[in-house]
């Protein structure tokens, strides 16, 4: 549906998009996720046809984009500024696609469209207030109706919930994936926020300084990371990474020999590794799995879990526990841990300016 | 402790008065002046019986100065500059706002330099150039002149606003299917009209108050306010009633035009640097 | 699309553009008639090439009148610069009194520099003059006020002053308002004293805004004309000629239009040097004061 080929773009010196690959699916929600700066939204702004990349190619149903204005491209997008007119009403911004010369729906067309969309959105009570008067929520509200209110062939979202207080976007989160017209239109969706990424996308796409470096459903980028920083994105408490090498029979030690696993993933002997394991797959106490020996350093309550922070030797691992098995757990007291092997992650050392990359399990 | 801190803000309020006393007396002390009789304009100071009769020479040209006329001058030739700089420079301030490249880059920097260089530079020889075409004491001439004023203040002020927009929200008007002109008229520049407005009294006062371009360029047919209330002080006896009318006369429009636009002053005087 | 695209840009600064050129060209035939000995007298030129300005820099004149607008520029800047930061941190207190008063502050700006001088010429008239009668219970009437050189000097700058203090004090009381103010409530909460916190927090934070006028004001009192031209005249004697005057008595008194654009054109160098170290030492201070943000 919405596909980019070798989309490079530079800004003087520089560099936004290097060579970008995207493939987005028919009627797929997907999300693009990403640290600021790492080129989202100049991602969506070449789809839209705002930006013009240097070279690489745009498609849309298959079809070339060059030269085509961005009205006419058919999409419609929510900016992360919500771009909406301030001197104007709630109204007249929603009608605005509507009446442009371009689409020119009669009015009674128009406002029939619009209250729909408002009733859907809850904004029917904000329609005649000027869009200075309204709260960042509101105005958020705004800025989706305006996206929806005319027919797209897809939806550009950039970081639409990115302004709301936690309470706020975690409501619209799931207001969003409800919509009928969000379920049924192809979705281009950018975030930096892993965990709305995790809830939303049916396909999570992972940028990087203008490159997308691994593509996957949430299941393959959670169990599956391509390097170390990918893990690292997904999940709080973070992935544990220690430090190791690869020991002659084919296992896992770390420097001070305090901890060692074995390893399911072929490796090098002698090569420096990451071992990475996450925080809730680390089980207190437990039957099965590799065991662990070390002390408590900290425990934290997170809700319903606790965080509990584990010295083995010269590192710290941190895992989730129910809060039974957590009782009476002081610092220093010594615990047992067990992990089980498929739990276990493989990456190569992480370098300056390059993480460490997956080695294959199994 | 709270004696003391009180007495202190006594003494800054006292100070504050005191630098008052010093900006506002001699505008004061000239509506004295204008209002006195010629007969007790030297043998008193504060008493005196006031009297419009000098506003009533000014204003009807008995002293051979027709200073109605230099008043209306003033009007056209100022309204003329601002309008042609409004409307050659806010499309050049949107572009440079916009789009960054070589061409706007070195526009504006030559628009800057213009800001610091001293008049008589341009003007002593379009002197010259202005009585070989036949613009010399012209509307025209002087509406020139004057865009060395105008231009440059229109200009980086309003490049300033327009680079606090969005361009989310022309962007926005293109996907709606606007095209980029409707996008600049119906989006843009109704965002920043307060702007517009306020860098156009600006420059309007700027130029009211120009003085070096009629005093060299013009003589009579174009001449303006600030060198007709200089000539009153001219000839044997200077007529210190009738200058004090003259100069009064010639601020009041700069000074209600300044009072309105007090909340965007500080982004104007600085040429954009400071912002408030 | 894509060469509309790129030439958009160019079509709308067009006019600009033209309209600037329409500036720079008399600049340009300025330059140009510099290397000639043009004048009323001597309306087919000669080629003189940089004789003009061999002339300027061996005249005692053009010397004299860089020094004097020197003194002119720093004494004028100096003293609103430090009357004007006062004003402001008055104002910013926003007593009752400082919250009246702030709204007449532009008053003196927005008169026309020439206009200020005839008022305070008038004012400073030694005989009937108001000031010398206001000074006579003191013991100073008759203070021969712009008619000695080091008074004439001094009058007009008290005239800038008068004119623009409440430029750099707008200026300054912005930046006052714009000031972060964890800091002051960090300071206040420590104890320091008043002075320690102007020195160490206030003007090391305010001075970017303070330099910003700082510039404007030096830069426009090397180039003053209006104020001494309605004042003094550049009298007595050669005792006000700043460089803009003597351009203007060169040039439209004596008509020598070749030798006085030469003088502006030098002016105009200096100006320009003048701005080019000043704004990259604003630079250096802005994004200084940037990295401690």
């Amino acid at each position: 549906m919405i596909g980019l080929r070798g989309i490079h773009k530079t800004y003087g010196k520089v560099t936004a998009l290097d060579g970008l690959e995207l493939d987005v699916r028919e009627g797929e929600f997907f999300c693009l996720l990403g640290p600021s700066g790492a080129g989202k939204t100049t991602t969506l702004k070449t789809v839209a046809g705002l930006e013009r990349p240097d070279s690489g190619t745009v498609l849309l149903d298959g079809k070339d984009m060059a030269g085509v204005e961005p009205y006419d491209r058919g999409v419609a997008m929510c900016f992360e500024s919500y771009a909406l007119y301030p001197h104007r009403s709630a109204y007249d911004n929603l009608a605005s696609p509507l009446r442009s010369p371009r689409h020119r729906l009669p009015a009674a067309e128009a406002r029939e469209r619009i209250g729909a969309i408002a009733e859907l959105l809850g904004i029917s009570g904000l329609l005649d207030r000027r869009v200075g008067q309204l709260s960042n929520g509101q105005r958020q509200r705004i800025a989706l109706g305006r996206v929806l209110v005319r027919p797209a062939r897809a939806f550009l979202l950039d970081e639409p919930l990115s302004h709301l207080d936690a309470k706020l976007r975690q409501q619209m989160r799931a207001e969003l994936k409800a919509i009928g017209a969000v379920q049924h239109t192809t979705t281009l969706y950018v975030t930096h926020d892993s965990v709305e990424a995790l809830a939303l996308g049916d396909r999570i796409g992972v940028i990087r300084d203008g490159r997308i470096v691994q593509t996957g459903t949430r299941e393959e980028i959670w169990y599956r990371p391509c390097d170390t920083e990918v893990a690292r994105a997904f999940g709080r408490p973070r992935i544990n990474l220690l430090p190791g090498v690869v020991t002659e029979d084919g296992g896992f030690r770390t420097a001070d020999g305090k901890v060692e696993l074995p390893l399911a993933a072929k490796a090098q002997p002698g090569t420096d590794v990451l071992v990475g394991v996450r925080p809730r797959d680390i089980v207190l106490g437990g039957a099965a799995g590799h065991e662990l020996t070390g002390t408590v350093y900290v425990t934290e309550v997170l809700g319903r879990g606790v965080e509990v922070t584990v010295r083995l030797g010269g590192q710290q691992v941190s895992l989730v526990a129910p809060r039974g098995d957590t009782t009476g757990l002081g610092p220093d007291d010594p615990v047992r841990l067990t992990v089980r092997p498929e739990n276990l992650l493989l990456f190569e050392a992480d370098r300056p300016g390059r993480p460490g990359r997956l080695i294959g399990t199994r | 402790m709270t004696l003391r801190k009180r007495l202190l803000s006594g003494l800054a309020d006292l100070a504050l008065i005191l630098y008052f006393v010093f900006a506002l007396f001699p505008i004061a002390w000239m509506v004295i002046l204008s209002l006195k009789p010629a007969n007790q304009l030297f043998s008193t100071y504060f008493s005196f019986t006031p009297t419009l009769s000098s506003y009533r020479t000014v204003l009807g040209d008995s002293e051979g100065i027709p200073f109605v006329r230099f008043f209306v001058n003033s009007l056209v030739v100022s309204v003329g500059a601002v309008l042609l700089s409004l409307v050659v420079g806010l499309p050049a301030a949107y572009a440079s706002a916009r789009w960054r490249f070589k061409g706007s880059e070195n526009l504006m920097f030559t628009l800057l330099s213009f800001r610091f260089a001293p008049e008589l530079t341009v003007i002593i020889p379009l002197f010259v150039l202005y009585q070989k075409l036949g613009l010399f004491d012209t509307y025209v001439g002087m509406i020139w002149v004057l865009q060395l004023v105008t231009l440059p203040l229109i200009v980086w002020i309003m490049r300033s606003y327009f680079a606090d927009l969005t361009p989310e929200l022309e962007q926005a008007a293109l996907l709606d299917g606007y095209t980029r002109k409707q996008a600049f008229f119906k989006v843009a520049l109704p965002l920043v009209r307060p702007g517009i407005a306020a860098v156009s009294l600006l420059a309007f006062i700027f130029a009211w108050n120009n003085f070096v371009f009629p005093l060299i360029l013009t003589s009579s047919e174009a001449q303006t306010v600030t060198v007709g209330a200089l000539s009153f002080l001219g000839g044997d006896r200077p007529k210190y009633n009738l200058t004090a009318a003259a100069a009064l006369i010639s601020v009041v429009p700069p000074l209600l035009l300044a009072l309105t636009i007090q909340r965007y002053l500080v982004r104007g005087l600085s040429f954009g640097a400071v912002k408030s | 699309m894509g060469w509309r695209l790129t030439l958009r840009p160019y079509f709308l600064i067009v006019p600009a553009l033209l309209l600037t050129c329409g500036i720079l060209y008399p600049f340009g035939l300025g330059l140009y008639y510099t290397l000639f000995d043009f004048s009323a007298s001597k309306p087919q030129p000669d080629m003189v090439r940089l004789h003009n300005y061999e002339t300027v820099f061996t005249q005692d004149a053009f010397w004299n009148s860089a020094w004097v607008t020197v003194l002119y520029a720093v004494g004028a800047a100096a003293v609103e610069t430090v009357l004007g930061v006062a004003v402001a941190l008055l104002l910013h207190r926003s007593s009752l009194v400082g919250r009246v008063l702030e709204k007449i502050l532009i008053l003196p700006l927005m008169i026309a520099p020439v206009i200020a001088a005839i008022i305070w010429k008038l004012m400073l008239q030694p005989s009937v003059g108001v000031v010398n009668h206001l000074l006579k219970p003191f013991g100073l009437g008759g203070v021969q006020w712009t008619d000695t050189p080091t008074g004439a000097l001094l009058s007009s700058i008290a005239v800038d002053v008068w004119v623009y203090t409440p430029f750099v004090a707008i200026l300054a009381l912005a930046g006052l308002r714009s000031l972060p103010t964890s800091p002051f409530e960090a300071a206040a909460v420590d104890g320091a004293g008043w002075w320690y916190t102007f020195r160490r927090l206030t003007l090391p934070m305010l001075w970017p805004y303070v330099l910003v006028a700082v510039i404007f004001r030096f830069m426009d009192s090397l180039k003053v004309f209006d104020i001494i031209y309605a004042l003094t005249e550049g009298g007595p004697g050669d005792s006000t000629v700043v460089l803009q005057i003597r351009a203007y008595l060169e040039a439209i008194r004596f008509q020598r239009y070749s030798f006085g654009i030469s003088y502006t054109i030098v002016l105009w160098a200096v100006v320009y040097l003048a701005a080019m170290v000043l704004v990259r030492h604003l630079g250096r201070i802005q994004r200084k004061a940037a990295e401690a943000k």
